[in-house]
């Protein structure tokens, strides 16, 4: 298990225990999270699945994948030098506990 | 495991007529459906069509022989998988973000939706859905694609032929014949813009594909402009007309919308409840399950993503229009590679500009006769009329 730590606009948390191997945003959707719809499945087609990694993250998390940059201009909300597709993050131990911040929208 | 059960009875005129309560049906009774008229086995529920769409391959696209290539004259990335599918595609998203529009193109798409609503004219009966539904949707369209010198009444024209091309399954000759011609009628157009395109690069979808980097063959470019001109104007078209009418005969979340000015919301719950791409089709690629039956290798499924818009596992009173639900996971936009690449600029153009703009302009629009609005489609479905007076 890792523990994803997902921080809402308004401040508040919800913590989800997801699998490893899954990427974040399958973790969200599986756990009902409010704030990633991750309308395309996966597919890096939508951009319903922006997220904001937290600074302290960001080295473990890793660059953003190829296409990623482009399909980032699709997200509703501001993207910023943080801003990744959770669907492109996959799980490892390393990230346990990670804290990923959501946007105002996503569509 | 046994193949899945057969139906001999659902006809396609039923279908064309009103299919919900059918896939009401079928969503209880049998999921998974191989329907006889359609030549095709139906899936009815949101988990399965949802499951094939993020299965690229297993469930392909790519299916050469269907009536959408001689429609288009192209095999068309609507019909590619992988690789060859992403290219054309992201040749084209540049061009269909909102940044793209919130930054260049949202001033000139508000001009044109106030043009179109200051012609309407008031206190009489008036169809929006020929008055503007459909034309407006084909002038916003023509500029995001660089060819604004196309007539609303040429785009119209050859969005259908496109549509009826690629839906004739029959194979009959004259639905051929009316595409070829419209085909030869963009081939010039676009042969005629594209030294302008390329000379003065403007951000419209076929600039960006003929300045690209790495441009993709002319004859896709070709082809993405004409998938864009069949899949972009129905649909918005039937989103809108339903909004009107959704909000319209349901006039307490029409005041609630304007209070909370959830527009975005009233869009999103239109293309819930009547999907305007109701149906997309898959080929098998492996002998493989669905639903507790075989599914063999060869076999084309239907997803019935407007079946899946009302599952009773995902969504209370389904059959419903009712904007302010808790969650609307609907699957109108699709799911997986080829998730709608207009979505964003839908969600835009008619959840945020034209609906606010429509309703502020005319705040004492009444639909004076519910009924006498007639819905229709299939693989396509919204009102085909859509009379109301404006005041």
């Amino acid at each position: 298990m890792v523990q994803l730590i997902f921080v809402h606009p308004d401040g508040s948390q919800t913590e989800v225990d997801a699998l490893e191997g899954q990427s974040v945003m399958k973790a969200a959707v599986a756990n009902d999270v409010d704030g990633i719809v991750g309308e395309c499945g996966g597919a890096m087609m939508c951009a319903t699945c922006h997220c904001y990694i937290d600074e302290a993250w960001a080295d473990r998390t890793g660059p953003r994948e190829d296409g990623e940059e482009d399909m980032l201009e699709g997200a509703a909300s501001e993207v910023t030098e943080h801003s990744r597709l959770s669907c492109q993050i996959k799980l490892t131990p390393e990230l346990d506990g990670l804290v990923i911040h959501l946007p105002e929208e996503q569509l | 495991m046994a193949l899945a059960p057969l139906d001999q009875d659902i006809t396609l005129d039923q279908l064309t007529l009103d299919p919900y309560p059918i896939y009401r049906r079928l969503r209880a009774e049998a999921p998974v459906m191989r329907v006889a008229s359609a030549q095709r086995t139906f899936l009815t529920k949101a988990a399965l069509t949802k499951l094939v769409k993020d299965d690229p391959v297993l469930f392909s696209s790519n299916d050469p022989n269907t009536p959408m290539k001689p429609a288009f004259r192209a095999h068309t990335l609507m019909r590619k998988d992988g690789d060859e599918h992403l290219a054309e595609r992201r040749a084209i998203n540049p061009a269909l973000t909102p940044k793209r529009i919130n930054s260049d193109w949202g001033p000139l798409y508000e001009r044109l939706a106030a043009q179109y609503l200051d012609r309407l004219p008031r206190g009489e009966v008036v169809d929006m859905f020929d008055t503007l539904c459909g034309p407006l949707a084909a002038r916003i369209l023509a500029h995001i694609l660089g060819i604004p010198e196309a007539s609303d009444e040429e785009m119209q024209r050859w969005s259908q032929r496109l549509i009826d091309g690629a839906g004739n399954f029959g194979w009959r000759p004259e639905p051929f014949a009316a595409s070829d011609e419209a085909n030869d009628q963009m081939d010039a157009l676009f042969q005629r813009l594209a030294p302008l395109r390329t000379a003065e690069p403007d951000g419209s979808a076929f600039s960006v594909m003929l300045t690209a980097e790495y441009p993709i063959p002319l004859s896709q470019v070709h082809a993405n402009l004409k998938i864009a001109i069949g899949g972009g104007i129905n649909e918005p078209r039937d989103a809108l007309a339903t909004a009107i009418y959704g909000l319209l005969d349901n006039p307490d979340q029409l005041a609630e919308v304007k209070a909370q000015e959830a527009w975005g919301k009233a869009f999103e719950e239109a293309i819930r409840w009547v999907a305007p791409i109701q149906a997309s089709s898959r080929l098998v690629t492996a002998d493989t399950e669905l639903g507790g039956f075989d599914i063999p290798k060869g076999e084309t499924v239907m997803t019935i993503q407007a079946s899946s818009n009302r599952d009773e596992d995902l969504f209370e009173n389904g059959e419903e229009f009712f904007v302010f639900r808790d969650k609307n996971p609907h699957q109108a936009f699709g799911n997986g590679p080829h998730h709608c690449a207009g979505a964003h600029i839908a969600r835009r153009t008619v959840g945020k500009i034209i609906l606010p703009m429509l309703f502020d302009r005319f705040p004492n629009m009444t639909l004076p006769d519910p009924a006498a609005v007639k819905w229709r489609g299939f693989g396509f479905r919204g009102p085909i009329n859509l009379p109301v007076v404006l005041n």
